[in-house]
């Protein structure tokens, strides 16, 4: 047996070399590219260019925060990510379970690429869906559903209450299929000892289930939800501006800051706000994470993002 | 010692009806689709969106014929885009997991925070845009539909990372490092064979992200030749959008435009998940190896 | 290996030399180089299919105004913000059109004054479009732009199917006024109980906010007037605070509530030329610029093939936007821009270059019928031609000198030059509003206006709760701001005359 140490070279240069490739590239595609930050404290002149421009200083930042709108935008975009973070986790680890359970049979391999179609869509199709199932006039639920269950026809692009259910679900039916997917892969990654040892000691499906491959799904689960409250100022544009077909009387539920920030900026394509709402987008969600990121390296230190 | 078999049982069960349930609501709303498709324009806008149309017309079709020769040279440009891409992607995204993933590594910290950053903040598609074409010449070029953005994503880092992290054992590393393993055999040898579900899923994210992808192809693209699928595709809706929004029709003196009609955008969305929905299915067996194989024995 | 290394040193010297020698000849040919950028709601072309034009252009080009053109088209939706992106970008890009944002193309700086210049190269143009159309595009009495010359007065008419107008006797020519309208569509929806009478234009528009007659819009866009003038008085006033506007959502109400109208035109996914081609629809109210009949005609393709007939309910007005809606400009990163003035004066006035634009080359692209019209080859469309710009004929140069496409009429050509020059103008043609300094209030209020005026003007929001909502909201977004703002900007540009 050796018992010589081995001497541990440091192995510092080699790991950076084996990162080089991936480190030089996000210089350059997001590093260096961060001087546009810049432009949302001027007031862009295209003569004068990025760096001729003068400063104006918060003014562009203003729109952000002046009306009520302002409040509104706010409360949904996190309200809605909060939902998402909540329920899209529960959705896609519950599928990636029972996926997993059934294993090799054929019947599996249908179901996943059925749950994937839907991400493949872009957003416009999805409105048009949409707009097939909810148009007032000749909208599938209208004109089929409802008629034949004998309610009356619902205008629903100009009724609120229901589209916050709305937009969840949707939200749920494109993303759960590929967020499954990280999961199953996780799942796949625990130690079959485990399971095989339970089993032996008795006990069910269901708690093997709660017991053993929800915790151990756990650090998967704390980095998803770390890496989504950095995004918590964002909302995917798609869902909030095309599914319900940029309808003013639904803005109260489906007003968020980047279907906000679009509309304002429609008319005038300036430069300085957009620049200043993505900025103000990105630190607040900075800002968050470096929070949770320390109460989790607080808990549970291994699984801290960093 | 039947217990535990007829658990299994009844939770396979259980798992069927569930997954087949969630299965039909996914594949209703894209059903609808295909079948407004191929229904009759007139009947459309007559009765609305139906899953038993009146009448059935395959001109949405003809009307794409029409088109075919950019449909296929999109496509072939996609695919193109998403096999290079990713598996690009893939060679960069494992190897800067790898140095994260080791606890011993002094710069690990700084490391995942740099990284980490560039999901947060960026300096606005112009800069980066000013960037790719000026200092690195790659407007109208395959390329610019590969490298830009998704080329490595933190993202993808940490969901590799955290693979790493916690399914592949330390003490795999330690003993191949006593046998005098580098850094970089350790990476080929073991890291990337007992990462492959990881890689089998992070693959499968980038070849979506790049199929779907269309807003690199309107910044960087201008050449007809190099639109891929998705890109061609909102091209043209966009062009319909566009055209029904009032403000623009008024100052265009409502241009008298003859406009693709529904059941043709319906074709068009078809068109733009075709080609996945016949590939996948083969592509998927390897995948699900992938997913499934847990290479880890204790 | 001495002899292949003399080779190589040999072969190094011949490549080198040759570059050089390329490099003074490049030198030699000396044309300036244009960048063209306009706006096409066609496909965009291959590059082999563009270089032919573009060859075409440049042989007229460079012995003209020794200067070689280089061509980019780019689609409708994109054109703003791609344009917005090369010059900030600094790609070379010499001239292009504004998209009824005229007055913050100037405000940023994208724009130069071309006062100067125009006599020397552009005298031609600046006849043509005359002082008056030139204030237009002008602030601070310095011109920035060109308007493109076509026909801009829009009238507001109603569409409608003529074969079922003639089958319920119905005298279209009584129908002078968008109130005459009512009964028409009370008629057929007696006497068609499954057919909805009205269509919208597009989402969010049922064609009545443009029957409101003499509206100065100050700069904003039709559908979205943030303080206007109204009725010839210098006083900009809040549009939706008026007892006009009061009364049109009323009209649009009492249509919604008497299912005379679609009851989704605030969100519809459908366009008016789809809708009738439906056969479900009667009507639809929208604003051309051409005259009665060749509306009509020109429309019955898109619509179904059902026989249309159009009847004007109101009069042209024009205001500054509707002439600087569409107007092109020497951008203000130019390296060439009189060069780039030449280019675009023989847009306006080379009949040759702007219809090798519009239409692209004779027999490859198009073909000239006897009577002088054009048509797509046969067994082509606008589809399938390798380059065709055919729908950008509203949006750049001087229409009139481009050639008609097939089933055109020429007399109305006529009639929309003399629309162009008699239609009535606002008493503030000239004046543009920088929105600069309001411009957090600006999105503000877009927002607001976006979220409440679809369904007011679509009759799916009952006006005597909603408006009352929307001035209050209007008031919190800064929409007194703004107008004061305009009334100060307006006092003085006057004051300046």
């Amino acid at each position: 047996m050796q018992t010589r140490k081995p001497r541990k070279k440091s192995n510092t240069l080699p790991l950076l070399l084996i990162a080089s490739p991936g480190i030089f590239y996000l210089i350059v595609n997001s590093y260096l590219p961060m001087f546009g930050v810049f432009l949302a404290f001027k007031d862009f002149n295209y003569f004068k260019g990025i760096f001729g421009s003068e400063w104006n200083g918060f003014e562009n930042f203003r729109f952000l925060f002046r009306t009520r709108d302002a409040l509104v935008m706010t409360r949904n975009t996190l309200a809605y990510n909060a939902v998402f973070i909540v329920l899209g986790t529960a959705a896609a680890v519950l599928v990636a379970v029972l996926m997993f359970e059934l294993g090799k049979k054929r019947r599996v391999r249908l179901f996943q690429s059925a749950l994937l179609l839907p991400n493949l869509l872009s957003w416009v199709v999805i409105g048009f869906i949409g707009y097939a199932y909810l148009n007032a006039d000749t909208g599938f639920i209208n004109k089929t559903v409802y008629k034949a269950l004998g309610l009356p026809a619902v205008s629903w692009y100009s009724t609120p209450g229901p589209w916050p259910f709305i937009l969840v679900l949707v939200h749920l039916w494109k993303v759960t299929g590929l967020s499954s997917v990280i999961y199953m892969a996780s799942i796949s990654g625990i130690d079959k000892g485990i399971f095989e040892a339970a089993q032996l000691d008795g006990a069910t499906k269901l708690q093997q289930i709660v017991r053993i491959t929800i915790p151990m799904l756990k650090p998967t689960i704390i980095i998803l939800t770390l890496m989504a409250i950095g995004r918590i100022f964002y909302s995917d544009f798609g869902l909030f501006y095309q599914v319900p077909q940029n309808s003013g009387r639904l803005f109260d539920v489906t007003q968020t800051i980047d279907t906000y920030v679009y509309r304002g900026l429609m008319e005038r394509n300036d430069v300085g706000m957009s620049a200043a709402a993505a900025l103000y987008q990105s630190l607040v969600g900075f800002l968050l994470v470096l929070s949770a990121n320390a109460l989790v390296r607080k808990l549970n230190p291994e699984n801290a993002l960093f | 010692m039947n217990k535990p078999y007829n658990d299994i049982k009844v939770f396979q069960r259980v798992a069927t009806l569930v997954l087949a349930f969630l299965t039909v609501l996914a594949l209703l709303p894209i059903l609808l689709i295909f079948i407004a498709s191929i229904s009759d324009e007139t009947e459309l806008i007559r009765s609305g969106y139906t899953y038993f149309p009146a009448k059935l017309s395959l001109d949405s079709y003809y009307y794409m014929v029409k088109q075919s020769g950019m449909i296929l040279r999109a496509y072939g440009v996609t695919v193109s885009v998403a096999v290079i891409g990713t598996l690009a992607s893939l060679l960069f995204t494992t190897a800067l997991a790898y140095p994260l993933a080791r606890k011993d590594f002094r710069y690990r910290n700084a490391l995942a925070f740099f990284v980490f950053f560039t999901m947060l903040f960026n300096g606005g598609v112009v800069s980066s845009y000013i960037m790719w074409t000026r200092v690195f010449g790659i407007k109208n070029t395959l390329v610019a539909l590969i490298v830009p953005n998704y080329l490595v994503t933190a993202f993808n880092v940490f969901l590799v990372r955290n693979y790493y992290t916690n399914s592949i054992p330390d003490a795999l590393i330690e003993s191949a490092q006593i046998d005098g393993a580098g850094e970089l055999t350790i990476f080929i040898n073991i890291m990337i064979p007992l990462a492959v579900p990881a890689i089998a899923t992070v693959s499968l994210f980038t070849a979506i992200i790049y199929w779907n992808d269309w807003v690199n192809g309107l910044y960087y693209i201008t050449d007809a030749k190099l639109y891929g699928i998705q890109n061609l595709l909102i091209r043209i809706m966009n062009n319909i959008q566009f055209l029904k929004v009032s403000t623009n029709v008024a100052l265009l003196g409502t241009q008298k435009v003859d406009l693709p009609g529904t059941s043709v955008r319906m074709a068009m969305a078809v068109i733009g998940i075709l080609p996945i929905v016949i590939i996948y299915p083969f592509v998927q067996k390897y995948f699900i190896k992938g997913v499934v194989m847990g290479a880890v024995k204790g | 290996m001495k002899p292949i290394k003399r080779l190589f040193l040999l072969l190094l010297g011949l490549v080198l030399t040759l570059s050089l020698v390329q490099g003074v000849f490049a030198q030699s040919k000396q044309y300036d180089q244009v960048t063209y950028a306009y706006a096409t709601f066609n496909n965009i072309p291959t590059t082999e299919a563009l270089a032919g034009v573009e060859e075409a252009i440049n042989q007229i080009t460079r012995e003209k105004i020794s200067t070689e053109v280089k061509l980019v088209p780019i689609v409708i939706w994109e054109y703003s913000s791609q344009v917005s992106l090369a010059l900030q970008g600094g790609e070379k890009l010499d001239v292009f059109q504004s998209l009824g944002d005229f007055n913050t193309a100037i405000s940023t700086g994208m724009c130069v004054d071309l006062t100067d210049m125009l006599d020397n190269y552009a005298p031609e143009s600046k006849d043509l479009i005359g002082e008056a159309w030139l204030a237009a595009t002008s602030f601070e009495g310095k011109v920035y732009g060109i308007p493109t010359y076509k026909p801009i007065a829009l009238t507001p008419m109603v569409i409608y199917r003529k074969d079922i107008a003639d089958a319920l006797g119905l005298d279209m020519s009584a129908v002078n006024h968008v109130n005459d309208v009512t009964e028409v569509l009370r008629k057929v929806k007696a006497a068609y109980p499954e057919m909805t009478p009205l269509a919208a234009v597009n989402t969010g528009n049922i064609g009545i906010g443009l029957t409101v007659p003499n509206v100065d819009y100050l700069t904003d866009s039709y559908f979205s007037p943030k303080g206007v003038l109204m009725n010839d008085e210098l006083k900009v006033v809040d549009f939706y605070a008026s007892d006009e506007f009061a009364a049109v959502t009323q009209l649009a109400r009492t249509w919604y509530n008497e299912d005379l109208v679609m009851k989704d035109a605030a969100t519809t996914a459908s366009a008016a030329a789809e809708l009738m081609a439906s056969g479900n629809y009667f009507c639809y109210i929208a604003s051309y610029s051409y005259p009665e009949v060749d509306t009509a005609a020109s429309l019955e393709a898109q619509a179904g093939g059902y026989p249309l007939g159009a009847k004007i309910i109101g009069s042209a007005f024009l205001d500054t936007s509707s002439i600087n809606a569409l107007s092109w400009m020497v951008s203000s990163t130019s390296k060439v821009p009189e060069a780039a003035l030449k280019f675009l004066n023989l847009t306006f006035t080379d009949k040759e270059i702007v219809n090798l634009l519009i239409y692209g080359l004779e027999g490859r692209d198009y073909v000239v019928n006897d009577d002088g019209t054009v048509r797509y080859p046969d067994g082509q469309d606008a589809s399938t031609v390798p380059y065709t710009a055919q729908l950008s004929v509203g949006t750049l140069g001087n229409f009139f000198i481009m050639h008609s496409l097939q089933g055109t009429n020429s007399e109305s050509l006529a009639w929309e030059l003399e629309q162009n020059k008699n239609a009535k103008t606002s008493v503030a043609m000239g004046f543009t509003f920088d929105s600069t300094p309001v411009k957090t209030e600006y999105t503000a209020v877009v927002n607001v206006i976006e979220q409440f005026l679809p369904g007011l003007v679509c009759g799916s929001a009952d006006p005597e709760t909603d408006i009352p909502l929307f001035l209050q909201r209007l008031s919190e977004a800064g929409l007194d701001e703004i107008i004061a703002e305009k009334q100060a900007q307006l006092d003085h540009w006057l004051a300046n005359k």
